[in-house]
């Protein structure tokens, strides 16, 4: 087998050769790209092509005779993808320039595939910031550019098993930290729950748990100057609120996957933290109207975590126009709760909650009241790492006796290592 | 005499009890994959989990062949499976008999970049290859979803190691007969090769029938999706999965493999007897 | 030697033959060799070289217009604590789960080729099942198994008087969990693959060693082992490929927890790939290749010596 050597050898250097070829980078950082050129008014034309996931992608076709009876000359194809695997095939198709028109993308992903110029800037003439809930905006604005526009939109509460609250003699939402800790420990003494709450130990994800209390103690994840600032003092204050359910025992850390419903359910767990899909999850388990939700307690201010999906449209797309007319008009008021109606998604347009679908709807319009304080990550290109970063360090901060101090000061030295990818 | 004789019956009743009781446990999981399928949603998250269902019912599965355009995605698993395992089967039998049997200059070099290949991290080549396809203009094509997949290394090496076992005489016997080449390789070598053809054949197609990222992310428009890609489009969310129909999706997947497997699995245990390595 | 016109002769006509013997060879490798070298040698060309640039998904776009950083990256990998403890993560698992899947599939395979006639194909396909059956199935199946209080394990556990342990969740049974969970997923492969080796031991070696006195252990021992041993090695060498490898268990169960104890080197990559490090990415998967060459090599020396 020795007869391979001398091939590969010389197939290795090759690469070398071709690895200092490359250039080198032309100037450092993404340029304030500022808004995108006025699209102009008039009716779009052409074909639209748009990438969807999940049931987004699956009824959109719905809101489509809508658009196409004010804009003839135009046909929307619509491509459903599957959430499973969509950041990949987004990400490979900006970096092969093979895109489609528009996509939804998550906004947690806005700032890594900004960054990348694969998507246009908002132009200013179709779309209004201030229409939409504050924080759903900012997950489209990367580098002081916003580059999408808030499609729907999701936020945080707590649902409450109403039994155990009874029984634990709450009769109305605790406000401050300090209530609301007294409230679960009660759903444990009196309530005849074993668990007050249940909270998430670290590991993915919890940093959708726990920032929105770094945030209420007036936290934010990056200073001014755009350095990080996980070891202030109100996060670290914050970190130690979130370890003291765990370690004075008001939740567990070690719940097995797929057991919180029926807990819940049961009586069993009195509280969990989660946004607007519980409703239909707890619905097919049969405990409709056993709950209620409660919003965000306050420190300094009453802050919940916002998420959901941003329409963008690429930089390679092959109709520009047509594609950010055909956002703007998924942006209306009044197709923002046509859409609601069609697949349950909560409007990231403000005017839309007047709707009496949602007005009167005593559980989404506790998420619409919450949407009014609530934050996003900012929308750096390494948010993804230093976010795995920080739920590691949660992790060890629950599990072993790490310090709150201790796991802020590790967290800022990670993310600081990581940088903000600028 | 007799003594050894029921000695030898309660040896293999044991055998039989102890072999059947791990089958119970390797079959488990995939029973209860079956039995959940015509569960309600809710019943399939109970904790603990149940087995027989309590209400028997089809609605995961209507829903699916209703939802989904079910014979589009089925015929593209079929044809995309069907085209990479033949292909496979074709050329790595001729390239694995070349690199066993024939001399020529460079045979160790190929072999040794061949085997290298083999080691090499599946994920690592993903993104660099997505941009070569497309760059040929072969994104949304059946082209793009069979082609990088028609040879693999793995079938190369496999077939070259079952083919090093046939005697040399018969191959020089024939020469000597004056059968050309390609003769030789189809009339006597292929059929010489049938077991390892099996075992090849079922190894390929359950890695491409499975396959979900690739025509994930070559498919620019649904109806060049495969079964997986579909499956994963109409049962997980962003924040949560429908447990019903994916498992029902899921027995749906499978039975065409179970199928072939079946069929293969007489040829496909002689065949690796003889894949020794040397 | 002075030349002669017969040598000359000689030597054309082997030349010549030598000319057939790469036209035919080349012929029937070529179809192959082009696929491979366009979709195969190539990309892994690239993806090398990008492990020796500080390309991330900012620079997609302009992929040329990255620095060459010759060996940062590597020495990055070596520097990351989260590499080092997924490279033990790693190690253990191929270290317990290669020999616990090689036993249990020999272990099954001797079971249905002795004294079993019944149910054959049955079993075979059964003990095969785990390798196709969808990987939410088994884990929703295993969780349950698993589960502190009203899992299987524990319940059983429980009628003999122990108190089960949260498997899942402990940072010290979670990746022993894993390779038990990997080892029932696999060794239906194994299983077939050594029925298959089993039946090319002659009978007449098996009736020698009777001859000679030997009981069902010594048997064992002294022919079916030796005559394994091709078979073994192609068993020993595919498992380690696959289980350095190993993601989908830990992705599916455990995300990688608690505690990074059932992180993978290859979870790791595919985490650094979903982050955009995609050069840093490649450098570890190459540092993986190395770490998989070596297994092999090791494998071929263990097991190649003693030929029959």
């Amino acid at each position: 087998m020795r007869g391979w050597i001398r091939p590969v050898a010389a197939l290795g250097l090759a690469t070398a050769m071709l690895a200092v070829a490359a250039c080198g980078r032309d100037a450092d950082g993404t340029q304030n790209e500022g808004p995108g050129t006025a699209v102009g008014a008039g009716p779009a034309t052409g074909e639209i092509n748009i990438w969807a996931m999940g049931a987004e992608g699956e009824k959109l076709s719905a809101l489509i005779e809508g658009f196409t009876k004010d804009n003839p000359e135009a046909t929307v194809k619509v491509t459903p993808i599957p959430w499973d695997g969509a950041h990949d095939k987004i990400s490979t198709a900006i970096t092969a320039g093979e895109t489609p028109d528009v996509a939804l993308i998550g906004t947690t992903w806005m700032g890594e595939f900004a960054r990348t110029g694969g998507l246009d800037p908002t132009p200013e003439d179709l779309i209004k910031p201030a229409d939409f809930y504050p924080g759903a905006w900012d997950t489209t604005v990367v580098d002081g550019t916003s580059y999408g526009v808030p499609w729907y939109v999701e936020t945080r509460l707590f649902y409450v098993n109403k039994e155990v609250a009874g029984k634990a003699g709450i009769t109305a939402p605790p406000t401050t930290w300090e209530d609301l800790k007294a409230a679960f420990a009660a759903m444990q003494d009196k309530g005849g729950a074993k668990w007050g709450v249940s909270l998430q130990p670290g590991a993915t994800g919890s940093w959708q748990s726990v920032m929105p209390f770094v945030w209420q103690n007036g936290g934010t994840v990056q200073k001014e100057d755009g350095s990080f600032d996980f070891d202030s003092p109100e996060s670290v204050a914050a970190l130690e609120y979130y370890k003291s359910f765990f370690s004075e025992g008001l939740s567990p850390s070690d719940l097995p996957q797929g057991s919180l419903e029926p807990e819940f359910v049961k009586g069993d767990i009195g509280a969990f933290v989660s946004g607007p899909w519980h409703i239909g999850i707890l619905e097919e388990q049969g405990a409709a109207g056993e709950y209620e939700l409660w919003g965000m307690p306050t420190k300094q201010s009453a802050t919940s975590f916002v998420g959901g999906g941003d329409l963008a449209v690429f930089k390679d797309a092959a109709n520009r126009e047509g594609a950010w007319k055909f956002v703007s008009y998924l942006s209306r008021p009044d197709v923002q709760a046509t859409w609601f109606q069609t697949v349950g998604d909560l409007p990231s347009v403000k005017s839309a909650w007047d709707d009496p679908a949602l007005k009167e709807n005593p559980l989404l319009s506790a998420f619409g009241t919450q949407l009014n304080d609530a934050k996003s990550p900012p929308t750096i290109s390494t948010w993804d790492q230093v976010a795995a970063v920080f739920d590691d360090k949660m992790e060890a901060l629950i599990k072993t006796g790490m310090t709150p101090a201790e796991a802020a000061a590790a967290i800022q030295e990670e993310a600081t290592s990581i940088g903000t990818g600028a | 005499m007799a003594k050894a004789r029921t000695r030898d019956r309660v040896a293999r009743t044991v055998l039989h009890v102890v072999l059947g009781l791990g089958l119970l446990a390797m079959v488990g999981p995939f029973l209860w994959m079956l039995l959940s399928s015509f569960k309600s949603e809710g019943e399939i998250r109970e904790v603990p989990p149940t087995w027989w269902p309590r209400d028997f019912g089809l609605t995961n599965y209507t829903e699916l062949f209703d939802r989904l355009a079910f014979p589009t995605y089925f015929t593209n698993s079929v044809v995309v499976a069907g085209s990479v395992t033949l292909g496979n089967l074709v050329l790595c039998s001729a390239a694995g008999y070349a690199l066993a049997k024939l001399r020529f200059p460079g045979r160790g070099a190929l072999l040794g970049l061949v085997l290298g290949t083999v080691m090499v991290p599946g994920m690592v080549t993903f993104v660099p290859l997505f941009v070569l396809v497309s760059k040929l203009g072969l994104t949304n094509t059946f082209a793009g979803l069979i082609l990088p997949f028609v040879v693999g290394a793995f079938g190369v090496f496999f077939m070259r190691q079952f083919i090093l076992s046939i005697p040399d005489e018969l191959i020089e016997s024939a020469r000597i007969d004056g059968a050309g080449e390609v003769r030789i390789f189809w009339r006597i070598i292929l059929p010489l090769c049938r077991p390892a053809l099996a075992t090849l054949g079922i190894l390929t197609f359950l890695g491409s029938w499975n396959n979900f990222l690739w025509p994930l992310v070559i498919a620019t428009t649904e109806d060049k999706y495969t079964l997986p890609v579909a499956l994963a489009l109409y049962s997980v969310g962003q924040n949560e999965t429908d447990y019903g129909l994916l498992l029902a999706g899921s027995v749906v997947v499978v039975v065409p493999v179970l199928i072939v497997f079946v069929l293969l699995q007489r040829h496909f245990v002689r065949g690796i007897a003889t894949t020794g390595l040397k | 030697m002075t030349a002669r016109p017969q040598d000359a002769a000689l030597r054309r006509g082997r030349r010549g033959a030598r000319l057939r013997r790469a036209v035919v060879g080349w012929g029937f490798v070529s179809p192959f060799t082009l696929l491979f070298a366009v979709f195969m040698a190539g990309p892994v060309l690239v993806s090398l070289a990008m492990s020796f640039t500080d390309l991330r998904s900012a620079d997609v776009r302009d992929p040329l217009g990255v620095n060459f950083v010759g060996l940062d990256q590597y020495a990055k990998v070596f520097g990351d604590p989260l590499f080092l403890k997924a490279s033990g993560n790693t190690a253990f698992f191929v270290l317990f789960g290669v020999p616990l899947t090689m036993t249990a599939g020999l272990a099954v395979a001797l079971g249905l080729s002795s004294g079993l006639t019944r149910f054959r194909t049955l079993f075979r396909v059964g003990y095969y099942l785990p390798v196709v059956t969808s990987i939410v199935a088994v884990s929703v199946v295993w969780r349950f198994l698993l589960q502190p209080e009203t899992g299987l394990v524990n319940s059983l556990l429980a009628l003999v008087g122990v108190d089960g342990p949260n498997w899942l969740a402990d940072p010290d049974l979670s990746l022993p969990s894993l390779v038990v969970m990997a080892t029932w997923r696999n060794l239906g492969f194994q299983m077939v693959v050594f029925l298959a080796g089993l039946q090319a031991i002659p009978q007449n070696l098996y009736e020698a060693a009777r001859l000679d006195g030997a009981g069902a252990w010594q048997q064992f021992r002294h022919v079916t082992l030796p005559m394994l041993r091709p078979t073994m090695l192609f068993v020993a060498v595919i498992t380690s490929i696959g289980y350095l490898q190993f993601f989908e268990e830990a992705y599916v169960m455990t995300q990688g927890g608690p505690l990074n104890s059932t992180l993978s080197v290859s979870y790791h990559i595919y985490k650094q790939f979903g982050f955009g490090n995609y050069s840093y990415a490649s450098a570890m998967s190459y540092v993986l290749f190395v770490a998989i060459v070596a297994l092999s090599l090791l494998w071929f020396r263990l097991l190649k010596r003693k030929e029959q």
